[in-house]
């Protein structure tokens, strides 16, 4: 099939089209009500939303620290610590994700257009890594000198392996949660659902950038 | 730029560019709900960036840019939506009735092709398909010129191998 024919071709799908855009004359003519809900906008709230309760947990758990030093057990001083340092990592990247959202013109080229929408909502994934580094420290943070004592070491036993577990669990979260394991069933009993399903298409999307950017 | 003068540019854009709209949407859309929604994101969109609009741009690149931009990123929000509506669909059942049995098929064979496309290429296609020249399609998706014909020449390639096959 030549050029022209295809064109022509497509020149008769177009009737197709202009019989549906009698149909959706009505929505021409209600222009002036459109809602203004676009998908930018309905991203922002959400994202602000996390960023102001993100600062009021990271204050919260700041103050304690401050506040407990030298008083507060060592376990409880560094689980807090580190939680707070690892909820400043996910905040500092909801930050990022308001950057790209304002930088994101629709009126650009498609790719760079699509790279940043992409990158944006693949960062989400990156979030719920670091998150999940979170898990050992709440099996720590209420631990003390005091429990360390022999009559105790039955319950110090299933402690530490509860702890050593969540950490491995952490860990091998931190370093498997990728776009390559998007087809295992942890990783989708993980990320199912509607509010994952965007994410996990825009990494796919990245990818194919990637090569559509090529020759 | 006001309220009235905008609202006058955009119905003006509306009626002169209106087919763009609408093309873009049945292409990456083929849900009736889903398309309405579609277009009226796309709508938004438009309306929205008015204000910031150079005329040293031509005004098809520049609408291009928006409506595939947003259908590209709805599109992959509703990605559960099946990719192909048969030929026999209630909308499209009065037209497919009046054309002839090869130029049927070979309707519905392109259509589908494209359905199967990835998003970019199906922006591509479609651009190409709207005769837009290679410099065009180029400032409209962001790369070369050249990439652009190897692009077009691949997919076409693609296509007349599926065409061949239906013809035998």
């Amino acid at each position: 099939m030549e050029d022209n024919e295809l064109k022509v071709l497509w020149a008769s799908y177009n009737e197709k089209v202009d019989k549906s855009l009698q149909i959706s004359q009505k929505l021409l003519d209600n222009s002036s009500d459109l809602r203004v809900k676009t998908l930018l906008n309905s991203m922002k709230p959400t994202k602000i939303a996390l960023v102001i309760v993100g600062l009021v947990w990271v204050f919260f758990i700041d103050s304690l620290v401050i506040d407990t030093f030298g008083e507060a057990s060592l376990f409880f001083t560094i689980s807090a610590g580190l939680q707070s340092v690892i909820s400043k990592i996910a905040i500092g990247v909801y930050i990022y994700q308001l950057v790209l959202i304002n930088q994101i013109d629709l009126t650009q080229p498609l790719v760079s257009t699509q790279e940043k929408l992409s990158t944006l909502k693949a960062t989400s994934l990156g979030i719920a890594r670091v998150l999940f580094l979170q898990l050992p420290l709440w099996s720590t943070f209420y631990l003390h000198d005091a429990l360390f004592v022999r009559e105790n070491l039955l319950w110090l036993g299933f402690q530490l392996t509860i702890t050593a577990d969540l950490t491995w669990l952490a860990v091998w979260l931190f370093f498997n949660i990728k776009y390559e394991n998007r087809h295992k069933k942890w990783f989708k009993w993980l990320f199912d659902g509607k509010d994952w399903t965007p994410v996990i298409q825009s990494m796919e999307v990245l990818a194919e950038l990637k090569e559509f950017k090529k020759n | 730029m006001e309220k009235e003068v905008q609202n006058k540019i955009f119905e003006e854009i509306l009626s002169e560019h209106r087919g763009v709209f609408f093309k873009i949407a049945k292409t990456y859309c083929k849900d009736e709900t889903d398309r309405q929604d579609l277009l009226q994101e796309m709508m938004i969109n438009v309306w929205q960036a008015l204000p910031r609009y150079k005329s040293d741009f031509k005004l098809s690149t520049w609408l291009y840019r928006i409506c595939l931009n947003v259908a590209i990123s709805s599109y992959r929000k509703n990605a559960a939506v099946p990719l192909h509506i048969p030929i026999e669909d209630d909308d499209n059942q009065t037209i497919v009735e009046h054309q002839e049995g090869d130029k049927q098929q070979h309707l519905q064979m392109l259509e589908k092709f494209i359905d199967e496309l990835k998003d970019l290429d199906k922006a591509l296609m479609l651009l190409y398909l709207e005769d837009k020249s290679h410099s065009e399609i180029a400032e409209i998706l962001g790369i070369s010129p050249s990439n652009v014909s190897t692009k077009v020449l691949r997919i076409k390639e693609k296509l007349k191998q599926r065409f061949s096959k239906l013809d035998k």
